[in-house]
């Protein structure tokens, strides 16, 4: 399936969680938070959220900032 | 307390900004946006003596290597996540909802800005007004980035925000204060704390705004910017400090003539 982090098309097997995808990704779950579909997906959820095709996914975490 | 690094000026009076529940030695608040690198703002932001420091929440960039959490002792900062970029009431209360998700911060404080116009990054008041209410009822500690109008001031401390951040003059213009008085004026119409958030651009400006008798700043651009970030941050850091204890010490009135330091009596000639 094919789902869009922070706008990149990435080509995904079926029943992904949103942990697996942080964990493919090389990222720290710990400071990253997600949203699918612009909808804010609580940290207690990421390991059973199942990514659907399509969806749109954006990790996030701090940045440089005034 | 040692007042200024290095020196062996003291004083013995606790002097904290208290903003809500929480309290902090510094009055200087620092962003950690525009260095050009990580190594650099770590070290800035330690010779600032600030005990904030502001962060962005932005996607996860996968070309970047290095984890800014990395630079950053927890410990000994608090992170306050901001909304900058943010145009709505609406995508400033989802970008804290969002933050709080990260569980990464340590306390529920958090730096709302609401921007009107990309060219002046004046505040939007009503949208302002509208995410501070949603965000102090969902229990978080509120510091609200606005222009300097005493009247917005007002509403948003009697909406519960324990601070209230008016700019001194555009964020990253350097210009200084514009308007000293509206400051004041803000001074004296709300009880709560004030932060002067934007405008300062060198250390004369930060020690006049603490002499104004404000209670701290808020400064990214002016040290981050500067052709040496690390020894202006120092000099904010005795600016703030300065100004501070010059507005609690008590500047003398301002004469039109002159008022000899020196006693007339004994002169031989």
């Amino acid at each position: 399936m094919l789902i869009y982090v922070n706008d990149k098309e990435i080509n995904l097997n079926e029943n992904l969680t949103i942990a697996q995808l942080i964990d493919s990704l090389n990222l720290n779950i710990k400071s990253t938070a997600a949203a699918v579909n612009k909808e804010i997906v609580p940290k207690a959820k990421y390991a059973e959220f199942i990514l659907k095709d399509k969806d749109r996914l954006d990790l996030v975490t701090i940045a440089p900032g005034g | 307390m040692a007042i200024i690094p290095n020196n062996h000026m003291t004083t013995n009076f606790e002097d904290k900004l208290k903003i809500g529940k929480y309290s902090f030695k510094s009055r200087l608040i620092v962003g950690t946006g525009k260095y050009p690198d990580f190594v650099t703002m770590q070290k800035a932001i330690e010779l600032s003596g600030a005990e904030i420091i502001t962060v962005a929440i932005r996607r996860i960039d996968f070309e970047q290597k290095e984890n800014m959490l990395s630079f950053i002792d927890q410990d000994k900062y608090t992170l306050l996540p901001n909304t900058a970029g943010c145009f709505t009431a609406e995508d400033a209360v989802s970008t804290i909802r969002l933050s709080r998700e990260l569980g990464i911060f340590k306390t529920d404080l958090v730096k709302l800005e609401v921007i009107g116009d990309p060219k002046t990054l004046y505040p939007d008041n009503e949208e302002l007004l509208k995410a501070a209410k949603i965000l102090v009822n969902e229990g978080f500690t509120v510091m609200p980035y606005i222009i300097d109008d005493p009247i917005v001031a007002k509403k948003l401390e009697d909406i519960g925000c324990p601070v209230v951040m008016p700019l001194a003059s555009p964020i990253g213009s350097g210009l200084g204060i514009r308007n000293p008085y509206n400051l004041k004026i803000i001074k004296e119409t709300v009880s709560i704390p004030v932060i002067v958030d934007a405008g300062v651009g060198t250390a004369s400006d930060a020690a006049k705004t603490m002499e104004l008798g404000v209670d701290g700043i808020l400064m990214n651009t002016a040290i981050a910017g500067a052709t040496d970030p690390l020894n202006m941050a120092l000099a904010m850091n005795y600016a703030v400090k300065a100004g501070r204890l010059a507005f609690l010490s008590g500047r003398i009135p301002m004469k039109l003539y002159a008022s000899a330091s020196t006693q007339m009596e004994g002169i031989v000639f």
